[in-house]
């Protein structure tokens, strides 16, 4: 297993992809800055005024770059033919997965956690003694919410390889991320209630604030999941969305 | 005790590939029909047959990437799946543009060698026997097809194994290139390798190989050494035409 960790290490670092997807969510350190010189501008005019965190604001950004890094991952060995030669020299599907897992599972979590502290400090620091809300909390306050944002960016890296890996195109496993992260919670506000909360409570994205115990939205109210519900959610949809890629790499023809 | 630099016997007498009853079928279609022969060391076997015979989905079949509907495959008495080095064991060549075009070939090399425990100075060592040294460090996009095969063949060199495996290798190659691979088989079968070797160039087929398997519509229809062919037919080409002539699927009218 050590070896084979090894192989997928350098396989990942050996793209320029790899770099290209974490330099797009790096940027979510910049558009932070951009956003805290903006909301400071209006609070000098103003006074106080409630800002959104940036780490927050911008979290998206950094979900679907890293998502795609583990999609990527596999979909571009499957797309090249790649993919045969990898099952040459590891004959085992499971092992090989479960090392790409592994691989793409430190990646994101270390990079993702970066870029969000990153943010978090130059945010605070260009803000200073001003009242933007966001800034108005304590680390100890904030660190559940930056904790369970670092961890939904590893989780939908994770599903964006277990899609990849199920359906064979990086087109359709980026359209199947974009629909958990976008599409589908637009899709459950609009439920009838008291749907519309139960099914929002479920959503990737509502995930990291009830991880924190913190409100959902005004619209949706609190979320109805305790913080280690809404953990033990998050971690079932990478693990059924590899469960479901392992299945069919293991009975599908290379 | 003196120790000597030629592997033991016996396992030279494991270096077999034995396909018994193998059988694949893709919903309604036979690519192999019960095949069942026995590839032995010393020699290069050549493995002929018009396109869509079933000659690739056989080496599929025999590197476990494809499963078999019926029969089975083995190599060295085992299955290839359940090999643990298998680049010490098998190496196979079956498609030469199936890399990542933005990896550098000496990554490209690393990434497999480390999956069997490989080193780089074995990488560096096969770059410079294929004749890629120089460009070891460029990016395999803008690599020729011949210069693929290259590629491809020190994969397949990269754990020294006793059997090898090769799909159409020639194609792309450049006069050097052909002259090249085929004094690199015949030295390798010589040292007591198995060589199995697809191609549809008859006379370099002639050159190269001393024993002959003829595929056609996924059956086996001839096994005979070339000597053999040559004698009852003018020539391999002729021989190879008349055998394949009630089996070509894909041809213009004769």
């Amino acid at each position: 297993m050590r070896t084979i960790l090894s192989s997928e290490w350098l396989k990942l670092r050996s793209v320029t992809s790899t770099y290209q997807a974490l330099g797009v969510a790096a940027l979510t350190v910049v558009l932070g800055m951009i956003w805290t010189f903006y909301v400071s501008g209006l609070a000098d005019e103003r006074g106080a005024l409630r800002a959104a965190a940036p780490e927050q604001g911008f979290l998206p950004l950094i979900q679907i770059s890293l998502a795609v890094l583990g999609v990527l991952a596999i979909t571009a060995e499957q797309a090249s033919g790649m993919i045969r030669t990898s099952l040459t020299v590891v004959p085992n599907r499971g092992t090989l997965l479960l090392a790409k897992a592994g691989v793409v599972a430190a990646v994101t979590f270390v990079a993702a956690n970066s870029i969000i502290v990153l943010t978090y400090v130059t945010s605070r620091l260009i803000a200073g003694e001003r009242h933007l809300q966001f800034n108005e909390s304590s680390l100890a306050n904030d660190l559940p919410m930056l904790l369970a944002s670092g961890l939904s960016v590893t989780v939908l890296a994770l599903v964006g390889l277990g899609l990849g890996v199920a359906t064979r195109s990086t087109a359709a496993a980026i359209v199947s991320v974009v629909s958990l992260l976008f599409v589908l919670p637009g899709i459950a506000n609009y439920l009838p209630a008291p749907w519309n909360t139960r099914v929002a409570a479920l959503m990737l994205p509502n995930l990291v604030p009830q991880i924190a115990d913190q409100r959902l939205s005004r619209r949706l109210g609190d979320g109805f999941l305790p913080p280690w519900a809404a953990l033990v959610v998050l971690a079932a949809y990478a693990i059924v969305a590899l469960a479901a890629g392992f299945y069919l790499f293991r009975r599908r023809d290379a | 005790m003196v120790r000597c630099g030629e592997r033991p016997p016996y396992l030279i007498l494991y270096r077999v590939i034995e396909l018994n009853r193998l059988t694949k079928r893709y919903g309604d279609t036979l690519a192999v029909d019960d095949l069942s022969f026995k590839i032995e060391p010393g020699h290069v076997t050549g493995f002929l047959g018009p396109n869509g015979a079933g000659k690739s989905t056989t080496m599929r079949l025999i590197l476990g990437l494809d499963s078999a509907t019926s029969g089975q495959a083995l190599v060295n008495g085992r299955r290839y799946t359940s090999l643990s080095r298998p680049m010490r064991e098998v190496g196979a060549l079956l498609d030469a543009s199936a890399v990542h075009g933005g990896r550098r070939a000496y990554d490209h090399l690393l990434c497999l060698a480390r999956t069997n425990d490989i080193g780089p100075t074995r990488v560096a060592e096969v770059l410079e026997q294929v004749g890629l040294a120089g460009v070891a460090r460029k990016r395999v996009g803008g690599f020729s097809l011949g210069m693929k095969q290259r590629l491809g063949i020190a994969a397949a060199l990269l754990g020294d194994p006793g059997t090898l495996m090769f799909d159409e290798p020639v194609n792309g190659l450049d006069p050097d290139g052909v002259r090249w691979i085929r004094d690199l088989m015949r030295s390798m079968a010589k040292e007591g390798r198995t060589i199995l070797l697809s191609s549809h160039l008859m006379s370099e087929m002639a050159l190269t190989a001393e024993r002959i398997i003829i595929l056609g519509r996924g059956k086996l229809i001839m096994e005979a050494t070339v000597a053999e062919l040559t004698e009852r037919y003018p020539s391999l080409e002729d021989a190879y035409l008349a055998l394949t002539a009630s089996s070509v699927e894909y041809g213009a009218a004769r």
